[in-house]
């Protein structure tokens, strides 16, 4: 039998490449936008300005992006238990209040490095694709067995309680589709996943019953405050349900206030989309924008989406939904591609994790989804973000190219 | 092509993954659809809302102008304020509160650390929540730092203007929480001096800025006061208009005279501003949507002259605070020449010293000429006469008046047990002679003989005496005047005759009645109704607005009098100013054939004593082609008589009168000529 041995085609996806360029160029865009409507941001220095910031992660990212793709995947891969750990080690780190920074906003999810904010939960996510992938790429007769999908739950739960820990429930929350899909991709018989579906299920609706719709006297789930209110205001929950029993009328009206408060980010979110209306108002004429109604703090990373849509309207929401899908079935088009399990399943992983967070901030943009913090990637501003983006993007573009030839 | 091969792919897992991705970006597809293309209009809608406020820009009032059209009475004066844009400040403001934050938070540090070493150790989370800055704390310094930046800011203009302004921070935070899109006001009603200052020291100073507002000035001061009435700030939306405004600019409302009734046409209609604001309520740019169209100018019937002479005459003679009224009246077709109460009021009301307006004595803002009930007093003896005569009285037939035992050398009438007294000397009275000298007991007793109360009260009913003429419809009384059945009843009395008769008892009356009464007798019968309001007419001459005239000469009745009776009652009343045995002889003016009748009405309290009285002077000019009206009326404490308190200023309007017949015509051409 002689074996063949396949060269490495030198060919590059180029579909996905023209979505991500496209993707890069409308996220400076909207950050220059977005940032420059505040008349003191514009003041600062060229290399201060977000957009400016944001093509030097751009630049970054692509490199990483393109050095991984000179080393073939499967010798990456030995490494990914070593970042795997690595990571859990960050985010025990960040969790420690002299290491991990809040940024004032009461969750503590960054490490400051000076020049660089550094976000361990996002590395986390990719180094839990790598880590899952290795180890659900064993044989099938293996993934049979209940201790090796326990273990893969606590490959799971264990970033995912770290990061709940900090807290950021939507980073959390986006592990969980990923894991579960990798699962089903790699094989993992139907009766765990099934099961495993329910449980969560079931927990997250005893969740949200016992928080929300029980009267008040039952025991409570511990959480966060604002993550309460968020989610209050998502299922469009009364805050009074809150109140103490003997809470006076001018408590429940400071309540009802801060309910009208907190659904502001909503409220001017949903205006800002909404009034873009089907072809937007123009790039920097955005009035939701400028007039600061939509948040500055939050316009240009979580809420990029709501700038994006009301200066380009529907058409323009349609252009970024249509490169996203791009970016997403070219993923799929790879890991049905793939020479071997590994690579199918870090690139349905990546596919899953882009889909997540797509669908969770655009959603949080239209309030089809409770607001959550979770980036759009490759147009919200933030380095920690785009890094690792464009670095799974490498990946995938390193599967691509080690593609099953014919 | 690329989405579709995947989902066909052989591969049943990616295949799912695939569906279940379309699915995904389908339910986004299908969300953003139904926000921005579907709920587009509603968002839209949202936004404007929470970024616009409108406001309600007053439109320029009507001016008010005398009968030639040409002398104005009342009218518009522009008032500049100057303002502090608070958008502008905005940068300030921030800065004021980093540096305060700063100087907050070193505090904080330091009360931590005194704690600490009291404490002798490092305070835990608990511990250190008690000293954490409330949001309130942070409002505070907020607040301070305003104030801060504003009354520097204060301070600044101050010396730019060379003026002393005072900085309310009560009111700068009044105004920062209700009406920040709006300029906030620094110097208010700027001197032209204070605008060149302005111009000159502020090119560069963005941040304050010159408002124009009117504001409403009576060039005459307080002549025809209460004709014009006053008007008070009112920036409520009228019938008709936008019910709501976020903010309204300060505009007028007429509360009395010709202020308030022709408020509506004076006031025009307001205009809307659209304001556009950022989330924090600051103005960023303003557009109008609707200019004002500006009010309607009313021209009156008034002769500023004779209106003038009117009030010199009666300060003069009585005094500033003297109570009294003229009324002069066209007898021809019932213009109203000029209307007098005293004492008035300055009709730019906060010019008015508070403590006067409030007197109950002399209250200056009642308008004496219409608003009080008046015993006429013998005056009203035309009235009788007119009864007695048609009721076939002889005007020559004598009565003789007997004297009154307590003082010979006046009259008497007995009525049963009541002695009435006369002011006239016993004798012989023929009609004429009892005219002049206004003899109380002739008639009583030929109004009791002859006319009977019936008759008297009809007459009184032709003249309309007890109605209000309509001209201020809040502001004016009807008088009081008893009727057929009144006097029909049981429990009326000859007594109650007797009264009529002279004027007094059950009956009130007002100037502007006796004016109309007076030129009823002296056009020929015809009672007509006043007219005050001559037209309405467009702000600006020439910009092709509607006139609306109001007809002049409208005829409200007749009295049902035969000449002769009016002839002969013509002779009496230019015999009363015109034979030196006549009480108004003080009216007399050389050149002009003037007729009056005087009255002196007693004004008694419960236990039938004198507290004052109203003397009355009631008179029309020329004899020979009857024109104009005077009814003069004074009310007195200490005594006097129509004759002698009255008549003279009626002699004043008179001779103005004449001196304005025979001015030189070009006067009037030019006034003519004027636009």
């Amino acid at each position: 039998m002689r074996l063949q041995f396949h060269e490495p085609s030198v060919r590059v996806d180029p579909l996905q490449l023209v979505a991500l360029a496209g993707l890069m160029f409308i996220g400076t865009a909207f950050v220059y936008s977005a940032t420059m409507a505040n008349a003191s941001a514009a003041l600062l220095p060229w290399y201060d300005q977000s957009w400016v910031r944001q093509i030097l992660w751009y630049a970054l990212g692509l490199g990483a992006g393109g050095a991984l793709c000179l080393v073939d995947y499967l010798s990456l891969s030995r490494w990914s238990y070593v970042a795997y750990w690595l990571t859990i080690l960050t985010l025990v780190a960040v969790l420690i209040p002299k290491i991990g920074s809040t940024h004032g906003w009461g969750a503590r999810r960054w490490i400051d490095l000076g020049f660089f904010q550094f976000q361990p939960s996002e590395f986390a996510k990719l180094a839990f694709i790598l880590a899952a992938a290795n180890f659900l790429s064993r044989p099938l007769d293996e993934l049979r067995q209940p201790v090796i999908f326990w273990k893969g739950m606590g490959l799971l739960f264990l970033p995912f309680v770290l990061i709940l820990k900090e807290p950021d429930l939507g980073s959390a929350l986006v592990l969980l589709p990923t894991g579960l899909v990798m699962m089903f991709v790699a094989g993992t018989p139907r009766i765990y996943l099934i099961r495993l579906v329910g449980i969560v299920g079931l927990l997250a609706v005893l969740f949200v019953t016992d928080v929300f719709f029980l009267p008040t006297g039952w025991w409570q789930i511990p959480m966060q405050p604002y993550q309460r209110d968020r989610l209050a205001i998502y299922f469009g929950c009364d805050y009074t349900h809150f109140a103490p029993p003997n809470a006076t009328p001018a408590e429940l009206q400071r309540l009802r206030q801060k309910e009208l408060d907190d659904a502001y980010n909503v409220r001017q979110a949903l205006i800002s989309v909404g009034s873009g209306g089907p072809t937007g108002k123009g790039w920097r004429q955005g009035t939701q924008n400028a007039l600061g109604y939509l948040p500055r703090a939050v316009a240009h990373n979580d809420f990029i989406f709501s700038v994006i849509a009301e200066e380009e309207g529907f058409v323009g929401s349609v252009v970024v939904l249509t490169l996203y899908a791009v970016v997403l079935f070219t993923g799929l088009r790879t890991a049905g591609q793939a020479r071997d399990r590994l690579g199918k399943l870090v690139a349905v992983g990546v596919v899953t994790l882009i889909f997540s967070h797509v669908f969770i901030n655009i959603g949080m943009n239209i309030r089809i989804m409770p607001v959550t913090g979770v980036p759009l990637p490759l147009l919200s501003y933030g380095g920690s973000s785009v890094l690792v983006s464009l670095i799974a993007l490498g990946l995938m573009q390193n599967i691509y190219i080690h593609r099953k030839g014919y | 092509m690329l989405f579709f091969d995947q989902l066909k792919k052989n591969d049943p897992q990616l295949r799912l993954v695939a569906v279940m991705l379309t699915v995904g970006l389908l339910i986004l597809l299908i969300g953003l659809w139904w926000v921005e293309v579907v709920s587009g209009r509603t968002y839209q809608t949202h936004l404007e809302i929470q970024s616009y406020r409108t406001v309600r820009i007053p439109a320029i009032r009507g001016r008010i102008l005398d009968g030639t059209g040409t002398n104005v009475l009342a009218e518009n004066r522009p008032r500049y304020n100057l303002s502090l844009n608070l958008d502008a400040l905005r940068p300030k403001f921030d800065l004021a509160f980093g540096q305060l934050k700063k100087q907050v938070v070193a505090a904080q540090k330091q009360r931590l650390a005194a704690q600490e070493t009291r404490l002798g150790r490092s305070l835990n989370k608990k511990e250190r929540q008690a000293f954490a800055i409330t949001t309130e704390e942070w409002e505070h310094v907020r607040q301070q730092a305003r104030l801060q930046v504003v009354a520097g800011m204060v301070a600044d203009i101050s010396r730019r203007m060379a003026t002393n302004i005072v900085f309310d921070p009560v009111k700068f935070e009044r105004a920062y929480a209700t009406r920040l899109a709006m300029p906030y006001p620094v110097l208010s009603s700027l001197s032209p001096q204070q605008i060149a200052r302005f111009e000159e020291n502020f090119t560069n100073f963005t941040v304050a800025e010159l408002d124009l507002q009117s504001e409403r000035e009576y060039p005459l001061g307080t002549t025809a006061a209460h004709v014009l009435g006053y008007v008070r700030r009112d920036d409520s939306s009228a019938q008709g208009e936008e019910a709501f405004f976020s903010y309204r600019l300060p505009d007028y409302s007429g509360i009395s005279g010709i202020e308030g009734r022709y408020n509506n046409v004076l006031r025009g209609n307001a205009g809307t501003e659209s304001v556009l604001v950022n989330n924090l309520g600051y103005r960023q740019s303003e557009n109008v949507w609707s200019q004002p169209e500006p009010g309607h100018s009313v021209v009156l019937t008034l002769d500023l002259d004779i209106q003038q002479a009117a009030e010199a005459s009666l300060a003069q003679h009585q005094g500033k605070d003297a109570r009294g009224a003229v009324v002069v009246m066209d007898v021809r077709n019932g213009d109203i020449l000029a209307m007098v109460s005293s004492p008035t009021f300055n009709p730019d009301y906060s010019q008015n010293d508070q403590t006067r307006m409030l007197d109950p004595f002399l209250k200056p803002e009642n308008n004496r000429a219409m608003q009080e009930n008046l015993a006429p007093g013998s005056i009203f003896k035309t009235v009788v006469a007119i009864a007695v005569l048609e009721n076939g009285l002889n005007p020559n037939e004598t009565y003789h008046v007997d004297p009154n035992p307590d003082r010979p050398d006046k009259g008497c009438y007995m009525l049963g047990h009541r002695k009435i007294r006369d002011e006239a000397p016993p004798g012989d009275y023929n009609f004429k002679k009892a005219f002049i000298h206004s003899s109380n007991s002739y008639f009583v007793h030929y109004g009791l003989q002859v006319a009977k109360a019936e008759n008297i009260v009809r007459v009184g009913e032709e003249f309309h005496l007890g109605e209000r003429t309509g001209l201020f419809p809040r502001h004016e009384t009807g008088g009081n005047f008893p009727t057929l059945g009144n006097v029909q009843a049981s429990d009326w009395r000859d007594g109650d005759t007797a009264n009529l008769c002279i004027g007094q008892g059950d009956i009130a009356v007002t100037p502007l009645q006796m004016a109309v009464m007076v030129s009823a007798i002296a056009n020929g019968g015809t009672v007509l109704w006043p007219r005050l309001a001559q037209r309405i007419e467009p702000l600006e001459a020439g910009s092709g607005g509607a006139v609306t005239n109001f007809p002049a000469g409208l005829i409200r009745g007749h009295v049902s009098v035969h000449p002769r009776t009016l002839n002969l009652l013509h002779e009496a009343m230019l015999a009363d100013v015109g034979e030196k045995d006549g009480t108004g002889t003080a009216a007399a003016v050389p050149g002009m054939k003037i007729c009056g009748k005087t009255g002196t009405a007693q004004v008694e309290d419960a236990a039938g004593r004198e507290t004052g009285r109203n003397l009355w002077f009631a008179s029309y000019a020329p004899y020979d082609n009857p024109h104009y009206a005077v009814v003069v009326m004074v009310q007195s404490t200490g005594g006097g008589f129509g004759g002698t308190l009255c008549a003279p200023i009626a002699h004043d309007i008179y001779a103005a009168i004449l001196k304005k017949e025979t001015a030189p015509p070009a006067r009037a051409l030019a006034a003519s000529l004027l636009p």
